[in-house]
């Protein structure tokens, strides 16, 4: 592997020598080369599943890696522990947060510092967070409880953590996943100030805007090994995408081919009041209409889960109705709604949307009617059927669904709630469909979501994921503090607008969407 | 100043209260780091039997009081052998421990069956000078003895460790989310085990002090499901230490009470009726403050009963 | 964790790990317990060889451990139903008293000149329902109001206690016998209501119940709507709320379920082996030995059968130990055995559920970096 960068004199601040991690049946990282220089953002781009994750786990101490070295300013390091790597001033922020939410601010940045007094003092604590935050624009106040914070502020508490610590290495692992475009581009800046002030940055991400936007250095991965170390500046995005994918991926925008429809599902002034404060609705007013994909776009915990679940029957709204196919199905609960021909997908799959320890053919009845006596052999029958329609990687229709995979757990839960075989569906809610998959599995779910559009299925599509919700939308409409803010066709949509809209400056008054 | 009923009663609750109170801290320590142990009745078992043998051997009570720490820590740390390191169903695990508890209690305690300390051994009371000739209160809280004393000290030194030391804010953190422990570098393992261990020993103490007060060792009534209702006032107690000390005096005033009752010869309720009140109103007081909870976990330890094992994968 | 080893999850265990695992824990439980043994000078092989002797390989013996299985298999299936959908009844002792307690009073109130042919399913019926009652107010807390079942079902048991001790000894009640005023004891039940028993042996109704009990148990878990219910609902709450399954109902029945079977085992122990409400009788803890013995079925309802057989030998074996002459075994050695046989258990639960396989090592610092696979000898350190 060259190294574009040979000639600086200073050995790097951390360094991955042929780094090879081997999970039961897979190689997660073969000989990995990674270099990272102070003062640098250093991109490592790839697919889900092109071992990124793995890389930054190895590199952080929770990983041991099977072969290679570390190398810590030239000199071989051992880490047994992401307490090692913490010691050794390596950082870093996960995609799904390590944050304690019952904890404050302060109390989870002084969590696991040794430096800090037996007796230790919140107000010392309290000050260094309030000096990171004004040095690095991260805001944040340390009195606050994580637990009623915002993604976009958790995820600055998770930043000021790793630099309190004294990280001069720190990772990003997907960090803008979640976060609405304005705060991407804060966040952009502050991780240009962390190299100003000669840290070595790793941006993890799949997102080759995003790469482009920040990096200095960019480093290409594909099942699991280094495909090309490149400086940003000499690199374009197609250069870039060739090496991420290796091959021919549609995952452009997909917009329905005939005009929509009769109205399938419509949600009219629908309130919904808050349990604990939260995950209220306010004046909902949705249509979706046979043959197009509604978008919800949104900031986390902006009600979108109380949405998908209130549409679904799950919960009964404060007010208003909810028609499938002009049948009155508020209050009727979730087999009701779903026999008047609503099937939903929930974001989160395994738990809600699968019973992980019962099998495969369990889980694909599992929102059935059932007769009071099972009809066993059918449901063998069937869920083998459908084990050779989806292409379901499994053992057999007893499989437990926790054995297998996230794609093909995620093709189960699918195959049952978009299953039209009888006609019966007609209306669909799906949350954040693809999150966690890799580059094939999300190919396949997005083709399945065009098919059911173009069949006459009328979707649903709720999503915290911006490019998702914009790569599959006809029409999209953003969620806010529980109303929605704004609609736009997803043609003609702007995203600046899009990005204040979810963060709560929204043009549209509320209830204003048709 | 003549001592009234109510001032003995009193008295005397304090001394009931005390292994309850230290039970209830016992099994509180070890749920803070999110290990749910149940075996609290079956570790007093242990705790009674062999305080009781060791002082008969020794004629220390105090010797007495850290064989039965001692074995309390014992038989939790197999508790969080199971629990922390084979990952097993803490709550299964926790019923292990009191029905092995109570068989090796029964099997230790046979020769002694129905045994008392005999008077001369038993643990007695130190009066703190001048606070002990208080009125009503003097005789109530400062003619005790040292376990009542000390099991002060411990729980406000629990609540002092808890709340503001470091070690406490890890303890915490392990028991809302052990991976964010695990990420922060915080043995999480190591944490569970001390704290299981320690609260073992705590409800070790707490049934040793039953006989090395005097108590006979009878395996149905040493402890009467006192272990039972410690775990209980963890839950009212919102698993703060002070609060569960006033819990658990409650407990002895709700079970002294009854004695008073019984010894004044009331007899418009039978007996066995006065035995279950402390046993219904615990049921009622979890049921009013489940009631009360919209979010049903009471402020439990997110992690609580749940076993960490690394996402390797 | 051991250096150089992971744990896999084990897809689906084998027949091998899921007999291996109860079979060595009963072993390391007898170790366990001959160290107790040795320790007060006994001779722990003669001890095992009369426990088989008295529970196992005699007639008579082998009867006793039937009358104490077909309890067992009971409140082993009450504890199984409810804790395998992880609803955690331990409160099968107390609902097994008021069984009991409900049988006898059903018994004594039909009086003689009832058919057994009526009396016998009544009293059963009785002691369904007074162990189904006993757990009705842990049951509505937890589907209502989320408190916790745990301790309320545990904490009714010293209040069933309490009831069954003033039903016999605090006053002049139906179920105290008026014809031994001395020595208070329950009224003897009328011989209608007394369960048929196999031949001349102590072996009674209540073992083809319990069997029953535990094929139906089997069935509706596998076979019915209900029991699809009961799995998605014990797999994942969260899932179960998704598919329209309510909690609620769940909650209820099951637990209601699992009390009548307890009650079931209270009105075997009142009906069939005493005749009369006998607190005295009721030494063996048979509520919270069911417990073990759902865990060690691994809460299948069919395994509960030849478990309870098991454990009910070791636990008939301690009293029996007991009137040996010279012996002077500890009575508590069944307690103890059984204790420790659950612990292991437990603790080879871990081993059915994942499997150990070595892992690569790590280079130690300085080591030359090693290819996949080419590892070292991978022992401990």
């Amino acid at each position: 592997m060259t190294d574009p960068l040979a000639t600086t004199s200073a050995p790097p601040a951390l360094e991955a020598v042929t780094i090879t991690k081997v999970f039961p049946g897979v190689v997660a990282n073969d000989a990995v080369d990674l270099v990272l220089r102070r003062g640098e953002v250093h991109a490592l781009l790839g697919e889900n599943g092109a071992g990124k994750s793995t890389i930054a786990s190895v590199l952080t101490g929770l990983y041991r890696p099977d072969g290679g070295e570390l190398r810590r300013d030239g000199e071989p390091l051992t880490l047994r522990s992401p307490r090692d790597g913490l010691e050794r001033g390596i950082g870093i922020v996960h995609q799904h947060f390590r944050l304690v939410p019952r904890f404050t601010v302060a109390e989870n940045v002084a969590l696991g510092d040794n430096r800090l007094p037996w007796r230790w003092r919140r107000s010392v604590v309290a000050d260094a967070v309030q000096q990171l935050s004004e040095r690095y624009r991260l805001p944040v106040d340390p009195d606050a409880v994580v637990g009623d914070l915002s993604v976009g502020e958790q995820q600055r508490v998770e930043i000021v953590k790793a630099l309190y610590r004294g990280a001069d290495v720190l990772l990003l692992d997907e960090p803008t996943a979640v976060l609405t475009p304005q705060e991407a581009d804060a966040l952009f800046d502050t991780v240009r100030a962390m190299a100003a002030d000669d840290k070595a940055v790793v941006f993890i991400s799949h997102k080759l805007r995003e790469v482009m936007a920040v990096s200095d250095q960019v480093t290409v991965m594909r099942d699991g090994a280094v495909v090309g170390s490149l400086a940003a500046a000499e690199t374009d995005p197609a250069q870039l995408a060739e090496l991420m994918v290796g091959r021919q991926v549609d995952l452009s925008a997909r917009r329905a081919a005939r005009p929509a429809g009769h109205p399938v599902l419509t949600v009219e002034r629908v309130d919904l009041d808050a349990v604990d404060g939260r995950g209220a609705l306010r004046g909902i007013d949705l249509t979706v209409h046979a043959g197009e994909i509604l978008g919800v776009a949104g900031v986390a915990g902006n009600g979108q889960r109380e949405l998908a679940e209130t549409v679904a029957g799950l919960r009964a709204p404060t007010r208003g109705r909810i028609h499938v196919h002009h049948r009155d199905v508020t209050g009727t609960g979730p087999a009701a709604t779903r026999v008047a021909g609503l099937g939903y997908v929930p974001e989160d799959r395994l738990g809600t949307g699968l019973a992980p320890g019962l099998s495969v053919a369990d889980n694909l009845r599992l929102t059935r009617e059932q007769p009071l006596w099972l009809d066993r052999k059918g449901a063998t029958e069937s869920a083998t059927a459908t084990i050779r329609d989806f292409d379901v990687r499994t053992t057999g229709p007893g499989a437990a669904v926790s054995t297998m995979s996230g794609g093909n757990a995620q093709k189960v839960l699918l195959a049952r709630e978009l299953d039209t075989r009888d006609g019966a569906v007609t209306a669909l809610v799906v949350a954040s469909p693809t999150r966690g998959l890799d580059v094939g599995a999300t190919e396949f779910v997005r083709e399945l979501l065009d098919q059911r559009r173009s069949e006459g299925c009328g979707i649903l599509l709720i999503s915290e994921d911006l490019d998702e919700v914009r790569a599959l939308s006809d029409r999209i409409v953003v969620l806010s503090e529980g109303r929605i803010v704004l609609e736009r066709d997803a043609a003609d949509v702007d995203v600046t607008e899009l990005g204040l809209a979810m963060l709560g400056h929204g043009a549209d008054a509320p209830g204003g969407a048709a | 100043m003549n001592d009234s009923v109510l001032v003995l009663t009193l008295a005397g609750a304090v001394i009931t209260g005390t292994p309850i109170a230290l039970a209830a801290l016992g099994a509180l320590l070890g749920e803070r780091s999110g290990v749910l142990n149940l075996g609290i009745e079956g570790i007093m078992l242990v705790g009674a039997v062999t305080a009781l043998l060791g002082t008969q051997a020794t004629g220390q009570p105090v010797i007495g009081l850290v064989i039965g720490a001692l074995a309390g820590a014992v038989l939790a740390s197999l508790h969080g052998f199971l629990s922390v390191t084979m990952r097993a169903n803490q709550i299964v695990s926790g019923l292990a421990l009191v029905i092995f508890g109570t068989g090796v209690a029964i099997f230790l305690g046979q020769p002694i069956e129905g045994q008392a300390l005999v008077p001369g051994r038993r643990l007695g009371g130190t009066p703190i000078p001048l606070l002990a000739d208080l009125p009503a209160i003097g005789r109530i809280l400062f003619q005790q003895d040292l376990v009542v004393y000390g099991s002060w000290l411990l729980i406000v030194a629990a609540a002092f460790y808890l709340a503001r030391t470091r070690t406490g804010l890890a303890v915490r953190a392990v028991g809302e989310s052990p991976a964010t422990a695990d990420a922060a570098g915080i043995r999480v393992a190591l944490i569970r085990y001390t704290h299981v261990a320690v609260g073992g020993a705590l409800a070790g103490i707490g049934g040793a002090y039953i006989t090395v007060r005097g108590a006979p060792w009878d395996q149905a009534a040493t402890t009467g499901g006192r272990g039972w209702i410690a775990i209980a006032l963890v839950v009212f107690a919102s698993w703060r230490p002070i609060r569960a000390l006033a819990g658990a005096y409650l407990f002895g005033i709700a079970l002294r009470a009854n004695f008073a009752l019984q010894a004044a010869d009331v007899r418009i309720v039978p007996p066995q009726f006065l035995t279950m009140l402390p046993y219904l109103l615990t049921i009622a007081v979890l049921i009013v403050l489940s009631a009360t909870d919209a979010r049903g976990r009471l402020g439990a330890p997110a992690a609580l009963g749940r076993p960490y094992v690394r996402d390797e994968r | 964790m051991i250096r150089g080893w992971q744990l896999e999850p084990r897809p689906r265990p084998g027949p091998g790990v899921l007999l291996a695992v109860p079979v060595l824990s009963v072993l390391a439980a007898l170790v366990v317990g001959a160290i107790f043994l040795s320790a007060i000078g006994l001779a722990p092989l003669a001890v095992y060889r009369e426990i088989l002797r008295v529970s196992y390989t005699t007639g008579y013996g082998i009867a006793d451990t039937l009358v104490a299985a077909a309890a067992l298999i009971l409140t082993g299936l009450a504890a199984g139903v409810a804790f395998r959908f992880k609803l955690y009844n331990i409160g099968g002792e107390g609902q097994l008293y008021v069984g009991a307690i409900a049988a006898a009073g059903a018994a004594l109130w039909l009086g003689e000149g009832v058919p057994a042919a009526v009396a016998v399913p009544l009293v059963i019926a009785a002691g369904a329902v007074g162990g189904a009652i006993w757990v009705v107010i842990p049951a509505l807390a937890r589907a209502y109001l989320r408190t916790s079942e745990i301790i309320t079902s545990l904490l009714l048991n010293y209040v069933a206690l309490a009831l069954m001790q003033y039903l016999i000894f605090g006053a002049d009640t139906p179920w105290r016998d008026p014809n031994s005023p001395t020595f208070p004891r329950g009224a003897p039940i009328p011989d209608a209501a007394v369960f048929p028993r196999w031949g001349t042996t102590r072996v009674h109704l209540g073992l083809l119940v319990a069997i029953v009990a535990a094929v139906v148990i089997a069935v509706v878990i596998s076979r019915t709507r209900w029991g699809f219910q009961w799995r998605v609902f014990g797999d994942s709450p969260e899932a179960a709320r998704y598919a329209g399954i309510s909690s609620r109902q769940v909650i209820v029945v099951v637990l209601l379920i699992s009390g009548a079977l307890a009650g079931l085992a209270g009105a075997g122990e009142v009906a069939g082996r005493a005749g009369r409400l006998d607190p005295n009788g009721l030494v063996l803890n048979l509520g919270y030995n069911g417990i073990i013995v759902a865990a060690l079925a691994r809460y299948n309802p069919l395994a509960v059968i030849p478990v309870g057989v098991l454990v009910g030998g070791i636990l008939n074996a301690g009293p029996a130990l007991q009137s040996l002459p010279g012996q002077n075994v500890p009575v508590a050695i069944s307690t103890t055995l059984t204790g420790a046989i659950l612990i292991f258990a437990l603790a080879g639960e871990l081993f059915v559920r994942y499997r150990a396989t070595r892992r690569p090592e790590a280079p130690a610092p300085g080591d030359e970096p090693v290819a996949v696979g080419a590892t070292s000898d991978g022992g401990t350190p």
